[in-house]
């Protein structure tokens, strides 16, 4: 195997002072899918722009298919497919015109063009709709005809920027499978960027969680549900000033079953168990005779969520961007729903 | 630099930009409509001017339609031209220009695509316009030749306002700000020439503004092929100056494009 992308220390920082990605370091293997977790603004479309030679890094570098993103721009946009979050297909076109379009722009030879137009049409399942205009597609249609546009000439290296934001489950599943069969079928390398959990846990098979443009851990999603130990035990109290409390989670903390306990919203702890079947008595059993009381209690797996908040300490966020990306945002809204 | 590469990147381009003008029909239909309005409307009301000796001397001729036609081709060039770079702006709140950026095209491709494209919308348009003139009566003294002449003046003109806006888009980056700029731009533009009224009888400030106004560059020597024949040292002067000012425009686009994307 060899590596697809290499990013030694990649920063961006705007003419704003803002630093959206903060010296990133990560390696991408050939034919593996990775993901890009983190809520919006850690940075995950800010490396893309980076990796896809959108926007030049202010800070270290990249080598995409092996080939310098700061040097050698050109040769990197023959080797990649990107297909962003804006759904960005031309509604004034045909579906094939759309295609054609991208063949054009590929140079792909006018003997070639219309087998691979056919070869994509297929493969995301719009050969029937191939002519009509894609203002009469509906937002799933659009982001899969968006998808062949980024197949078109074979890039050995697929960026999926947020690929099913804005859509139905129905249709998140379909692209998934897309996904899937490219990685499985023609060992296409995929670098993804979500905000989805379940996404990047049923697609990726590395994940590096991104938070305010540092990557703070990388590694398979079950490596990383491992982490935190075999099961969690969530449990919030009822009764008790905030003194009796934390001498309650100390006792907690000091079982010999429990290996960390963290805070999650108001009262409400995360206990790090390695038997959660006999945890929650052991629990109640531990602080029997304290003042502070659990009101409630509950046994669980651990999901990537847990694993998002362990590393960043707080939960996915949904921050306020600025008014353009707002609006951004209402528009490929709009488009998804078609 | 590779240039079939480059022609062709241009060609796609401009395909885009063409498939989606025959497409919007609204537009294709104002393209009609906005001529036949101004040269029946106008024109007709217009039209007691002539009856005026010293009027009809001061537009050298004794139909005020004959005067208009070249007018009106101009300002439909630059109606054209002044919102060309909305359509940079568009792509760009799609994302559509960041398909076109990470693809392995020139970078001066999209500019250029997209002057080339307002260049040739501009033909069409005056073809509509030339056909109108024809069934109202308009005579070209120069005939065919004479029509692909100032053809040709028009959609230089139309590519030095595309440029201009292409320009403008590229730093205000903001579809609302530039039709502002725009709209207040078209207007004076055109009053202050000779698009509409001769000079002659312009007051002497106006004139003044008039005669360096380049949408008087492009009118006066396309009156002169319509109404009088090749006199050509009334043709070269617009005809060069148009020339270099569309080459500048179309340089200026392309670098304030290359500004806008780095």
């Amino acid at each position: 195997m060899s590596a697809m992308i290499e990013a030694e220390g990649l920063t961006k920082t705007f003419p704003g002072g803002v630093t959206a990605v903060d010296g990133v370091t990560f390696t991408v293997e050939e034919g593996e899918i990775f993901g890009f977790l983190g809520p919006n603004g850690a940075g995950k479309s800010t490396t893309i722009a980076m990796l896809t030679t959108l926007m030049k890094p202010t800070g270290g570098n990249a080598r995409v298919a092996g080939m310098s993103i700061i040097r050698q721009a050109y040769q990197v946009r023959l080797a990649i497919g990107y297909v962003s979050q804006d759904l960005a297909v031309d509604d004034n076109l045909t579906g094939y015109e759309n295609l054609r379009l991208q063949a054009g722009f590929y140079h792909i030879p006018r003997a070639e063009v219309e087998r691979r137009i056919t070869e994509v049409l297929e493969m995301v399942e719009l050969s029937d709709r191939a002519n009509d205009l894609v203002e009469t597609y509906s937002g799933g249609m659009r982001k899969r005809l968006d998808i062949a546009c980024g197949l078109i000439h074979r890039p050995r290296l697929l960026f999926l920027d947020e690929p099913t934001l804005g859509l139905d489950i129905q249709t998140r599943r379909e692209i998934w499978q897309y996904i899937q069969h490219l990685r499985d079928d023609i060992k296409m390398t995929i670098f993804l960027t979500t905000h989805y959990m379940d996404e990047a846990d049923a697609l990726c098979d590395r994940i590096a969680i991104i938070d305010y443009g540092r990557i703070k851990v990388m590694d398979t999603p079950s490596r990383l549900k491992s982490t935190l130990g075999d099961e969690l035990v969530e449990f919030r109290f009822a009764t008790g000033t905030e003194e009796e409390i934390a001498a309650a989670v100390e006792t907690i903390r000091r079982q010999g079953f429990v290996t960390d306990v963290r805070e999650a919203g108001e009262r409400g702890y995360v206990a790090v168990v390695t038997n959660g079947e006999t945890a929650i008595p052991r629990i109640f059993d531990a602080i029997a005779g304290m003042p502070a009381h659990i009101g409630a209690i509950t046994h669980k797996r651990p999901s990537l969520d847990d694993v998002f908040l362990h590393y960043t300490g707080h939960e996915m966020r949904e921050n306020g961007g600025s008014r353009d990306e707002a609006m951004r945002s209402r528009m490929i809204m709009r488009r998804a729903r078609g | 630099m590779n240039m079939g590469r480059l022609l062709s990147d241009v060609y796609w381009v401009f395909w885009r930009e063409m498939k989606r003008f025959f497409l919007q029909r609204s537009r294709l239909v104002m393209a009609v409509v906005q001529p036949v309005v101004w040269l029946v409307l106008m024109g007709n009301s217009m039209s007691g001017l002539t009856r005026n000796p010293i009027a009809a001397r001061m537009l050298g001729t004794g139909n005020y339609l004959d005067f208009m036609v070249p007018g009106v081709m101009i300002m439909t060039a630059l109606f054209g031209g002044v919102f060309g770079g909305t359509s940079v702006l568009w792509d760009r709140r799609l994302g559509f220009l960041n398909k076109m950026l990470t693809a392995p095209i020139y970078r001066a491709a999209i500019p250029l695509g997209k002057l080339l494209s307002l260049m040739v919308q501009s033909w069409f348009q005056v073809i509509i316009i030339v056909v109108i003139a024809v069934i109202l009566g308009v005579h070209f003294v120069t005939g065919l030749p004479g029509v692909l002449f100032m053809l040709l003046l028009a959609s230089l003109f139309g590519v030095i306002m595309g440029g201009i806006s292409l320009s403008l888009a590229s730093m205000l980056k903001s579809i609302e700000a530039l039709h502002a700029i725009m709209n207040f731009l078209t207007l004076p533009l055109m009053f202050t020439s000779n698009a509409m009224f001769p000079t002659r009888a312009m007051p002497v400030w106006l004139r003044r503004i008039a005669d360096v106004n380049p949408l008087s560059y492009a009118v006066a020597p396309m009156r002169t092929v319509a109404m009088k024949g090749w006199i050509w040292q009334d043709l070269w002067v617009g005809l060069v100056a148009l020339t270099f000012l569309a080459a500048v425009s179309t340089a200026v686009a392309i670098r304030q494009f290359h500004r806008s994307i780095a």
